[in-house]
């Protein structure tokens, strides 16, 4: 303890204050940007590829047996449909209650969430009473002979 | 009410021992003390490199073909993914740069003598473990160089008899590096050696606090500072100095990416394929002789290293022992020859060998770019 350097007390604890002023501010503007930093590298939520905006599904895929086909375009489900009368309808495929993937049952027929039992009617219009609030959106659907190209865009009302 | 709950904290932990002797340490004041902060530059050097390499894992992939693709979408689609990548990097060679500097002042200083001995033992397990963690993490970007580096690296172990052959197919996981040998970096990398690398950082700090900063035998001490809070505002100025220059290097000088390995189609080595410069040494050894002589040398000279603090009975009863400080200086002067021969060999096989250039990840898209 005899070998601690003496200095005069008052001049110590002035010089200590201003060591600790210095070194806390210098720490606070490094702390700022470290954080900000952090925030916009962590935060960061990828937009998938907006240049892939459809996709091609075969005709022959949706038989009467399995009349419904799940794809994904541009991270986003996508449910294919082929009615009773051979039409082709899409339908955005996630569910507006709490984003679970819907089904089609062709028995019913309609769209079931077996998450929480939502349900949709043939037209993708939430049924009353079950938790979804607010529709599917149906996409737009060309028909090219053999294949069908399901576009991320909503189909125009007729 | 602060004060209550510190204390609470503190009993709880049982750390009262802890603490009265963080509040008694005094850092010693002679003609060597400089190097005592190179410890604490070490400290947080290794503090970035576990923050910096915890976010890198929020995006990075660890599969063959997805491990390069993952990087480039860091460093060009994820706000600032160029910047951390870039300062994991570098903070990874200024770490072992201050572990070396560390190590040998420590060595010089004769720092080892008992008390410290327990020290010096986990201060050489720390050494091998950040040894590890750059041979682990340098085949994670997946490129050419890192792909043949790591082949080389981990043929080096077939040298030894008997066991060779097992040694270099458990660090590959495979007759050949492949994708199972990235996951079994990987896992090495971000799991395995970072719980025994911090347990004993914790263990070499607490050392430090409980038994004082080491004195050379014959030093003649002038005065001490008291740790708290005097001594460590000044390591904090020196901690913040240590963390400008890496951003600065970090910003100015980006880390590269090389181009990505394909295992499918599968390539000649780049020229002067080489690891990294804290391998140097060892990899221009292994040129000049025999493997198996080159591991088992070292082997000894390893052992010799970790058991000095029991060897070295003149600086334990308070004496010079030149004997040691000359082995210290020889060792210093091996590593910086064979590295500089290694650097150089280098440039000269690429010197004699016309090939593309590495290929740079150019910043452009993603948000940091804006």
């Amino acid at each position: 303890m005899e070998l601690i350097r003496k200095m005069p007390e008052k001049n110590t604890i002035k010089r200590r204050g201003i060591l600790k002023g210095l070194v806390a501010g210098a720490a606070a503007v490094v702390t700022a940007p470290i954080v900000y930093v952090a925030a916009r590298f962590l935060g960061y939520v990828s937009k998938g590829d907006s240049s892939n905006t459809s996709a091609t599904v075969a005709f022959s895929d949706l038989t009467p047996d399995k009349p419904s086909k799940l794809i994904q375009i541009n991270d986003e489900p996508i449910i294919v449909v082929r009615e009773k009368d051979d039409q082709i309808r899409a339908f955005t495929a996630t569910c507006t209650h709490l984003g679970c993937t819907v089904s089609y049952r062709p028995q019913v027929p309609d769209f079931y969430c077996k998450c929480h039992q939502g349900r949709y009617d043939v037209n993708g219009v939430n049924v009353p009473g079950t938790r979804p609030k607010l529709p599917l959106t149906e996409l737009t659907v060309v028909d090219k002979g053999t294949d069908l190209i399901i576009q991320l865009t909503p189909k125009a009302k007729s | 009410m602060i004060t209550d709950w510190k204390s609470h904290l503190i009993s709880a932990l049982h750390l009262e021992h802890t603490v009265a002797a963080v509040k008694e340490k005094n850092v010693p004041h002679h003609r060597s003390s400089i190097w005592y902060y190179f410890g604490g530059l070490a400290l947080m050097f290794f503090t970035i490199q576990v923050v910096t390499g915890v976010m890198l894992l929020f995006y990075y992939q660890p599969t063959a073909e997805l491990a390069h693709k993952s990087i480039e979408r860091i460093m060009t689609q994820v706000p600032f993914g160029w910047l951390i990548r870039s300062v994991h990097s570098w903070s990874a060679n200024a770490l072992m740069a201050m572990i070396f500097i560390h190590m040998f002042s420590a060595f010089l200083m004769k720092s080892y003598r008992a008390p410290r001995s327990i020290m010096w033992l986990t201060g050489i397990i720390l050494l091998l473990l950040m040894m590890g963690f750059g041979f682990t993490g340098y085949l994670l970007p997946w490129d050419q160089t890192a792909y043949f580096a790591t082949k080389i690296g981990t043929e080096v172990p077939k040298a030894l008899p008997w066991l060779g052959d097992i040694i270099s197919s458990l660090i590959k996981g495979a007759k050949d590096v492949n994708g199972t040998t990235l996951t079994r970096m990987f896992a090495l990398h971000v799991g395995v050696l970072p719980i025994i690398s911090i347990l004993l950082v914790l263990v070499h700090v607490t050392l430090i606090l409980l038994l004082g900063s080491g004195v050379p035998p014959v030093a003649k001490v002038t005065g001490a500072t008291k740790y708290f809070p005097d001594y460590l505002l000044k390591e904090v100025m020196v901690w913040l100095i240590g963390f400008g220059l890496l951003i600065a290097i970090a910003v100015l000088y980006p880390w590269e990416l090389g181009k990505a390995y394909d295992l499918a189609n599968p390539t000649e080595p780049p020229a002067g394929v080489h690891p990294e410069w804290y391998f140097m040494f060892l990899f221009q050894t292994l040129k000049v002789i025999p493997e198996w002589l080159a591991i088992f040398g070292f082997g000894i000279l390893l052992i010799f290293w970790t058991l000095v603090p029991f060897l070295d009975r003149k600086a334990n009863g308070g004496e010079r022992s030149p004997i040691f400080t000359y082995f210290g200086v020889v060792a210093i002067l091996y590593l910086c020859v064979m590295t500089a021969w290694a650097y150089i060999a280098v440039g000269d096989e690429r010197a004699q060998t016309p090939t593309e250039k590495i290929q740079q990840v150019p910043k452009q898209g993603g948000d940091s770019a804006k």
